[in-house]
C-alpha cells in the first residue's frame, strides 16, 4: 500500500531472475545446500527490515 | 543396542513430567517474565508445527522427493515470512472478535451454525490421520529401542502388538496430564512456555543428529562432498522428482498448513500476542524451520551410508543406534517424543474446543445453571479423552499399514480443503456460507472417496455406481486427489457463491473480516440502560451467578464501574461479554445468547457510525497505522486538537442525543468532565444544562440568544447556535453540532449602559427643569431688589437682601445643575487661581445663614497658600456641598474639620466629620445623580453628583475615607485632591 511502484517493480524483477534463479539453486553441479543458502538470504533481509521497521514507530509515538 | 522397557517407559514418563512441569512452575510464576513473555518462547512455541512427522517423515519425503520435500517448510516459511500481509489480519481478527480456532472464525465469517459443524467434522477427519501419526511415531520408536536388538520394524498387520500397549499406555498418560492440565484455559501461558521447551529440545535433538551424520560418519561437509561425487545417485536424487511435478502439488498441500491445521492455529493466531505486536516472526520462525530443515539430507545420506535396516522415515533414530551411542540415541527418541507430544496435546485442545463449541453446546443446553464453568471443565475433559481415544483408534485400525508420509499426506490434503473458505475471509466479500458449505462438502468426498476409505478398507480403486467406471484411488494417488478435490472445492464454493444469494448479517460480517478494523464501527443502540441490567438479562441463560461473574470480569476488563450508564460503554461492555463467554463456549453459541437476551435494536443498526468507537480504536491501533492511513489519522488529530482547544465550547450530538464530542471549552463552562459525558445521553448529564440542550436540540431555531440560567445560585447568560452534520453513511441523517457562548459578563454591561443612559436622560431632564426656574427665580430677584428701594424699614431691608442672596444661590444651583447636564464644557484655560480657604469660609458662611438645621463647629484648617487652578463659584460648590453633607451627617455642636496638604502639583484638603459614617455598600453609589440617604424632599441626590462632576472637570480626584475615626468607628472623610495652580507657587 505504501508504495506500489517498488513492489510492481520487485515482482518484475523476481520474473525476470526466477527462472536463472531456480536453475542455479537445483544446479547439480553445485552443492546440495544451495537452497538452504537463499532461505538464509531471504531471512536475513526480513531481518534487516524488521530492524529498520522499529524506529518509525517509536518516531509516530513522539507525534502523537 | 537394546533399551529395558522399563527404561524406555522411566524416559518417557520422565519427560511428560518434566513437560508438565515447566508449565506448572510458569504458572506459579517461578519463571521470570522475561522468559516466558520474550518472543523467541512464542517464537519457539509456534515450533509445535514441527510434529514427530518433521522429526521422522520429513527423512522419507527427503527420500522420496528430494528437495521437494522442502516445500513442508518453505509453505509455512513463506507464510510468516509475509505475517504481517497474510496472517496479521486474520490474527487481529480472532483478538478482536475472541475467535479461538478456525472454525470460529468460519462461522464468524459466514454467520452460520452448520459452517461450524461441518468444519469441524472435517477437522476431525482431517486430523485423526495426524493422531495417528504421532501416535505411530512413538510406537515405532519405543519398539526399535526396546524389542529389537536389530532396529527393524515388527510386521504390519499384526493385530493388537506389544509396541501397541505401550502407545496405549502413553497416550492414556499424555491424555491424563493433558486433562489435568491443558482443560484449564487460564493456564496459557503454562502450555505456551512446556511448547516452547517442547520445540527446543526437538531442534536440538535433530541438529544434534545432523551435526553428528555430518562430521561422525561423513568427516565434514568436504567429506559430504566428495561422498555425493562418489554416489551420484543421491544427487540425481535430489533433482529428479522435482521435474515430475508431484513436488509442486507437495508445495501446495503445505502451503495452508499455518492456518488450517488447528493446532497452529491455536498457538499461532490464536493465542499469540507477537502475530500482532511483532514483526520479529517474519525472519525468526522460518530461521527456526531452516534449522529443523538443514539437517534432512545429511540424516538421509547417513542413513545410506550406515545401511541402516529401517524404513528412511526412522534414520533420524537409527543413525544414532547404528553409531553405537546410547546419548544421541535417548536424545533422538525424546526429539522424536517431544515432537510427538507436543502436537498432540495442542491438537487435542484445539479439537476438543472446536467440538464442544460447534457440537456439543448448540444442540444441548447446560443444566444446572449455577456451575457453569464446572460443567464446560467437565465437558471439555471427556472430549479430550475421547479424541485421544479416536485417534488411538484409527492408529489401532490402520495397524502400521501406511508410512508416516502417508498419514502426513492423507491429514493435509484433507485440512486444504479449508483453504478456499478461509481465503475468502480477507480478500473476498461475495463468497457466502452456501458456497463455502457446498464447496468443502464436495472436496471432502473428494478426497475421503479418494484416500480416507481405500485406506481405511484397503481398496485399489473404487467403481462409480451407475456407470461402471473403475478409477484407481488410494494413497499413491494422493497428487491427483489434492488437484481434483481442491479444484472441484473451489469451484463449487465460487459458481455457487455467485449464484445464491448472502443474508445481510453474512454481508455485514463479511465486511467487516475483508476490510481493516475500522471500517464499519456502526453505532448500533442497545435497550440497556445500565450495566446493572446486563446482569440481570444474563441471569437467564447463563444462572445468576454466572452472569453476575462474567458482567464483572467484563467491566473490570474495560475500567467501568458497575454504575456505567453512557450507551457507548455499555456498547463495548456487551462486546466485552460476548467475547468473552465465546472465549468460553464458542462464538456462536455466545453470539445466540447475546442475540437473544441484550440484542441490537435492528431499526436503528446503520444509522450512525460510533464515533467513540472509531476513536478509542483508532488510539488504539495508532502505531499500526503506515502511509496514507498515519498521515489521515495525524490530520485528524489535528483537527480533533483544534476543536478540542477551541476558546468556545462546543459539543456534537447524534441522532439519538448521545453526546459525541464534548471540548474543553464545553468541560469548563459546564464543570463537567468530558471523560464522564462522552458516550451518555444528553438526558444523563447535570441540570441546567440538560433541560438546557435538550429543548435547544429539539427546537427547530438554530439560535437562542441570551438563555438565562442559574449557575451556583446566580444568573448566567448563555448564546446557543447549532448547525447540523450530515452523517457520513446515510445521506439525509444528521448529527448536530451545538456551540455554547456564555454572554454573562457582555450582559452585565449592557444593563450597566442601559442604568447609565436612564441616569443620564433625567439628568438632561433636571436640566430642563432648573432651565425653567431660573426665570422665575429672576424674578423674585427683581422684586426683591425693588423692596430694597420702596422701604426704609431696617427689618425689611434685611429682608429683601436675604431674599436677594437666597434667590442667587438658587440661580447658582440652577446654573450648576444646568452645568452638570453639559459637563466638561468648562475650559481649562478660563480657570483662575482659587484661595481654598476663603472659598471655605465663604461656605461656611453661607451655611451658617441657615439657622433650622444642625448647629455644628466648622474648623476651617486649609492653609492660605492652598491655592488652586478652578472656578471660584465652582469649588464654593463643593464646599457647600461637602460641608452640608458633613453638617447634615453630624451631631448637634459636632466638629466639621477642613484640613489641607500639598505636593509638587496638587492640593489635598480634607472634609471630616463625625457623623455615623458611609455604609460600605454605598460608597460605590453615593456619587450617583439622585441617590441620597437622606428623608424624601430633604435632598435631591444631586450634591454629591455634582461635586464629583466639579472635581473631575477641574481635574482632580475625590477619595472617601468611613469609617475616618477608627478608633470609635465614626466619622466620614471626604479628600480631594486638585492640581495647584502654577503661576501663584512662582
Amino acid at each position: 500500500m505504501t508504495n506500489q511502484r517498488l513492489v510492481i517493480l520487485l515482482l518484475l524483477i523476481a520474473y525476470i531472475f526466477s527462472p536463472t534463479l531456480f536453475t542455479w539453486i537445483i544446479n547439480p553441479e553445485g552443492a546440495w545446500y544451495r537452497p538452504y543458502i537463499m532461505w538464509v538470504l531471504v531471512i536475513i533481509i526480513a531481518f534487516v527490515i524488521q530492524l529498520r521497521k522499529k524506529p518509525s514507530i517509536s518516531r509516530r509515538h513522539l507525534h502523537d | 543396542m537394546t533399551f529395558e522397557l522399563s527404561h524406555v517407559a522411566l524416559l518417557g514418563i520422565s519427560y511428560l513430567l518434566l513437560l508438565f512441569g515447566i508449565a506448572w512452575i510458569t504458572e506459579r510464576g517461578w519463571i521470570p517474565d522475561s522468559v516466558t513473555s520474550h518472543p523467541i518462547t512464542y517464537i519457539l512455541s509456534l515450533g509445535i508445527f514441527a510434529s514427530a512427522w518433521a522429526f521422522y517423515g520429513v527423512i522419507d519425503l527427503a527420500f522420496s522427493y528430494g528437495y521437494g520435500a522442502l516445500a513442508y517448510y518453505l509453505g509455512t516459511g513463506a507464510l510468516f515470512l509475509f505475517a504481517p500481509v497474510a496472517l496479521a489480519p486474520l490474527a487481529e481478527l480472532a483478538r478482536r472478535h475472541q475467535v479461538h480456532s478456525l472454525a470460529d472464525l468460519l462461522v464468524f465469517r459466514y454467520h452460520s451454525h452448520a459452517v461450524g459443524a461441518l468444519t469441524t467434522l472435517c477437522m476431525l477427519l482431517g486430523i485423526l490421520p495426524l493422531m495417528a501419526l504421532q501416535i505411530q511415531a512413538i510406537a515405532d520408536t519405543m519398539h526399535i529401542l526396546t524389542v529389537s536388538g536389530n532396529p527393524s520394524l515388527p510386521l504390519q498387520g499384526t493385530g493388537l502388538t506389544f509396541k501397541d500397549l505401550m502407545a496405549l499406555c502413553y497416550c492414556a498418560i499424555l491424555a491424563l496430564f493433558t486433562i489435568l492440565f491443558g482443560s484449564n484455559r487460564e493456564q496459557h501461558r503454562g502450555l505456551v512456555t512446556a511448547m516452547a521447551f517442547e520445540s527446543l529440545l526437538k531442534v536440538c535433538a535433530l541438529c544434534a543428529v545432523g551435526l553428528v551424520a555430518v562430521y561422525g560418519i561423513f568427516d565434514g561437509l568436504g567429506g559430504l562432498d566428495e561422498w555425493l561425487a562418489d554416489h551420484p545417485e543421491n544427487i540425481a536424487l535430489l533433482h529428479t522428482p522435482i521435474r515430475d511435478g508431484s513436488a509442486h502439488t507437495l508445495l501446495l498441500v503445505f502451503i495452508a498448513t499455518a492456518v488450517t491445521m488447528p493446532h497452529i492455529f491455536h498457538l499461532g493466531l490464536a493465542e499469540n500476542p507477537l502475530m500482532r505486536n511483532s514483526h520479529t516472526v517474519t525472519w525468526a520462525f522460518p530461521l527456526f524451520l531452516l534449522l529443523m530443515a538443514l539437517p534432512v539430507f545429511p540424516i538421509l545420506w547417513a542413513g545410506f551410508e550406515l545401511a541402516v535396516p529401517l524404513p528412511a522415515q526412522y534414520f533420524t533414530l537409527g543413525v544414532p543406534i547404528l553409531l553405537n551411542s546410547p546419548g544421541l540415541t535417548v536424545l533422538a527418541f525424546l526429539g522424536g517424543l517431544s515432537a510427538a507430544t507436543g502436537a498432540m496435546i495442542i491438537i487435542t485442545l484445539a479439537l476438543a474446543t472446536m467440538v464442544m463449541n460447534h457440537w456439543l453446546l448448540p444442540s444441548f443446553r447446560l443444566r444446572a445453571r449455577h456451575d457453569i464453568y464446572r460443567q464446560l471443565l467437565w465437558l471439555r475433559r471427556m472430549l479430550i479423552a475421547a479424541i485421544f481415544l479416536g485417534g488411538y483408534l484409527f492408529y489401532w485400525i490402520l495397524d502400521n499399514r501406511y508410512s508416516l508420509t502417508n498419514l502426513a499426506l492423507l491429514a493435509f490434503i484433507e485440512t486444504l480443503q479449508f483453504l478456499p473458505g478461509t481465503f475468502a475471509i480477507m480478500f473476498w466479500t461475495k463468497g457466502n456460507r452456501r458456497g463455502m458449505l457446498a464447496g468443502l462438502a464436495a472436496g471432502t468426498l473428494i478426497w475421503a472417496a479418494g484416500l480416507l476409505v481405500p485406506v481405511l478398507w484397503r481398496l485399489e480403486t473404487l467403481t462409480l455406481p451407475f456407470i461402471d467406471v473403475v478409477i484407481p484411488v488410494g494413497i499413491e494417488r494422493w497428487s491427483d486427489v489434492t488437484l481434483l478435490s481442491l479444484g472441484v472445492n473451489t469451484l463449487t464454493f465460487i459458481i455457487i457463491s455467485l449464484v445464491t444469494r448472502q443474508t445481510e448479517d453474512e454481508l455485514y460480517s463479511a465486511d467487516l473480516c475483508a476490510a481493516d478494523e475500522l471500517s464499519h464501527p456502526v453505532r448500533q443502540a442497545l435497550d440497556v440502560h445500565s450495566a446493572l441490567e446486563f446482569k440481570t438479562r444474563l441471569a437467564k441463560p447463563l444462572g445468576k451467578v454466572t452472569a453476575s461473574r462474567e458482567v464483572d470480569i467484563a467491566l473490570a476488563e474495560l475500567n467501568l464501574s458497575i454504575n456505567e450508564r453512557r450507551p457507548y460503554a455499555l456498547r463495548r461492555l456487551r462486546d466485552q461479554i460476548e467475547g468473552n463467554l465465546s472465549s468460553l463456549m464458542g462464538i456462536h453459541v455466545a453470539s445466540e445468547i447475546m442475540d437473544t437476551h441484550l440484542p441490537y435494536q435492528v431499526a436503528e443498526a446503520r444509522d450512525t457510525v460510533d464515533i467513540n468507537l472509531m476513536e478509542s480504536r483508532l488510539s488504539e491501533y495508532r502505531d499500526h497505522l503506515t502511509g496514507m492511513a498515519a498521515e489521515l489519522n495525524n490530520l485528524r488529530l489535528y483537527h480533533r486538537k483544534t476543536l478540542e482547544e477551541l476558546p468556545m465550547a462546543v459539543c456534537s450530538l447524534g441522532r439519538d442525543m448521545e453526546i459525541l464530542m464534548w471540548n474543553r471549552a464545553m468541560a469548563e463552562l459546564t464543570e463537567t468532565p468530558g471523560e464522564e459525558v462522552t458516550g451518555s445521553r444528553l438526558d444523563d448529564i447535570a441540570e441546567p444544562w440538560r433541560s438546557l440542550l435538550i429543548e435547544f436540540s429539539n427546537s427547530s431555531e438554530a439560535h437562542y440568544y441570551r438563555r438565562e440560567i442559574e449557575l451556583n445560585g446566580r444568573p448566567h447568560w448563555v448564546s446557543l447556535h447549532k448547525a447540523a452534520i450530515e452523517g457520513t453513511i446515510n445521506v439525509g441523517v444528521y448529527d448536530q453540532v451545538i456551540l455554547l457562548e456564555d454572554v454573562t459578563e457582555t450582559q452585565l454591561l449592557e444593563q450597566e449602559l442601559v442604568h447609565s443612559e436612564r441616569l443620564a436622560s433625567v439628568g438632561r431632564l433636571a436640566a430642563g427643569v432648573a432651565h425653567e426656574i431660573g426665570n422665575p427665580i429672576t424674578g423674585i430677584a427683581c422684586l426683591a431688589q425693588n423692596l430694597r428701594y420702596e422701604s426704609e424699614n431696617p427689618d425689611i431691608l434685611e429682608t429683601a437682601d436675604q431674599i436677594l442672596s437666597q434667590t442667587d444661590r438658587v440661580s447658582r444651583i440652577v446654573q450648576s445643575l444646568v452645568g452638570f447636564s453639559h459637563t466638561g464644557h468648562n475650559k481649562k484655560s478660563d480657570f483662575q487661581a482659587v484661595i481654598l480657604r476663603d472659598c471655605a469660609n465663604e461656605a461656611i458662611q453661607l451655611l451658617s445663614l441657615q439657622k433650622d438645621k444642625n448647629q455644628v463647629l466648622f474648623i476651617n484648617n486649609i492653609a492660605p497658600k492652598a491655592i488652586v487652578a478652578g472656578d471660584t463659584q465652582r469649588i464654593i460648590q463643593v464646599f457647600i456641598n461637602l460641608l452640608s453633607n458633613a453638617r447634615d451627617a453630624s451631631p448637634e455642636q459636632g466638629q466639621v474639620i477642613l484640613d489641607s496638604s500639598e505636593d509638587e502639583y496638587s492640593i489635598i484638603f480634607s472634609v471630616t466629620d463625625e457623623g455615623p459614617g458611609i455604609a460600605p455598600e454605598h460608597v460605590e453609589q453615593i456619587f450617583e445623580p439622585f441617590f441620597t440617604t437622606k428623608e424624601p424632599g430633604e435632598g435631591t441626590g444631586l450634591g454629591l453628583a455634582m461635586v464629583y462632576s466639579i472635581i473631575d472637570d477641574h481635574g482632580g480626584y475625590l477619595d472617601i475615607t468611613s469609617p475616618a475615626d477608627t478608633v470609635h468607628n465614626r466619622g466620614a472623610r471626604f479628600t480631594i485632591k486638585l492640581p495647584r495652580h502654577i503661576d501663584s507657587v512662582l
